[in-house]
């Protein structure tokens, strides 16, 4: 891989990890599409990805920064107490209800999921089968408004009747994390298939980009704390790999700002089209080896 | 038996797993049926043993 490539890498995966389009998808089909001759099933490809996603965690780290302090504490208290008494203890406690399924299919399916980082088809389908769990998760959530009567309202209005992050059940907490595991798959999104769950789960929009944001760092940074140290071992030029993780860490941050503003009024409905319009074109690409 | 105790007893046997895979005595669900130690699984389970004991603190019966 070339440094522009690496850089190109990063830029992709930064700006792609926070919307719901699949990093992962992308950075699998559109070096294949490109016809770039690096090898997506080397072993330094994931530890690669995985450096690159150190960098979106950290600029995510740097975002919530006030909050994670808030979370880190209310965690030891609320652990060591066995009890909760704040918000921010109880959406400490939310945080690894969801991590732990992520981390359970993470490690026992990981040799399966490596197996299909080989085949941008896969990635293709993946996307288009993303789209659809969007879209369909925005149907869900309008049937809800419909039913709490909530149309012709304004979207701010709507959207306050639903909750905040820190008050999710936790057993959607639970299944909003199993949900991540998910994205280990090219083509599926973390936060696509995460604020999905938590729109169902019944939180506002933002609250559900907030806490898919909350529950990707501990992921991200636990899968790259068991997969970096492949990197050293590979012969990889590893300045070139930090820089594109730097890369990547900036153009997440810039996403994360603009997708908190964005979901205040927006819906996951353009990102769901966009996957299934990206799937279909890539598969069409690659089948005809355009 | 109350729940805490069975949690704790559940940390336990999650403890005893980590250390087995660590070793490579345990060679179920890995990717290298080959290698040594298997570190990874090892983390995993020390991590579900300390979550269980903080599920046994949250359901132990509490003095008011």
């Amino acid at each position: 891989m070339t440094l522009l490539q690496a850089l190109f890498m990063g830029l992709l995966q930064g700006a792609t990890e926070l919307f719901p389009v699949s990093s992962l998808g992308h950075a699998v089909l559109v070096p294949s599409i490109l016809h770039w001759s690096f090898k997506q099933s080397d072993p330094s490809f994931l530890p690669f990805l995985v450096l690159l996603h150190i960098g979106t965690a950290t600029a995510l780290l740097i975002l919530y920064r006030s909050q994670w302090v808030a979370i880190i504490r209310g965690f030891f208290s609320a652990a060591l107490r066995g009890s909760i008494t704040s918000d921010s203890e109880r959406l400490a406690m939310l945080l690894m209800t969801g991590t732990l399924p992520a981390a359970v299919l993470g490690v026992f399916l990981e040799s399966r999921i490596k197996v299909l980082f080989a085949s941008p088809y896969a990635a293709a389908a993946f996307l288009i089968v993303n789209g659809g769990v969007m879209l369909a998760a925005e149907l869900l959530r309008r049937r809800a408004e419909r039913l709490a009567a909530l149309e012709g309202q304004s979207r701010a209005e709507q959207e306050e009747r639903f909750t905040d992050a820190s008050h999710i059940s936790f057993l959607a907490a639970a299944i909003v994390g199993a949900c991540q595991a998910l994205a280990f798959v090219p083509g599926i999104s973390r936060s696509g298939v995460t604020i999905a769950g938590g729109l169902v789960g019944g939180l506002r929009h933002t609250e559900a980009a907030r806490f898919s944001f909350l529950l990707a760092t501990p992921t991200i940074l636990g899968a790259g704390l068991l997969e970096v140290p492949l990197l050293f071992g590979a012969g990889v030029p590893l300045g070139e790999y930090v820089l594109a993780a730097i890369l990547s860490g900036i153009a997440a941050y810039a996403s994360a700002r603009f997708l908190l503003r964005y979901f205040r009024s927006g819906r996951l409905d353009p990102y769901g089209w966009y996957c299934i319009a990206a799937g279909l074109i890539g598969l069409a690409l690659l089948t005809f080896n355009l | 038996m109350p729940l805490a105790v069975l949690l704790v007893v559940l940390a336990v046997v999650f403890l005893v797993v980590g250390v087995l895979y660590a070793l490579g005595v345990l060679q179920i669900a890995v990717s290298d049926p080959n290698a040594p130690h298997h570190y990874t699984h090892a983390i995993l389970f020390a991590v579900l043993a300390v979550a269980s004991l903080i599920a046994a603190n949250f359901t132990r019966p509490k003095t008011v």
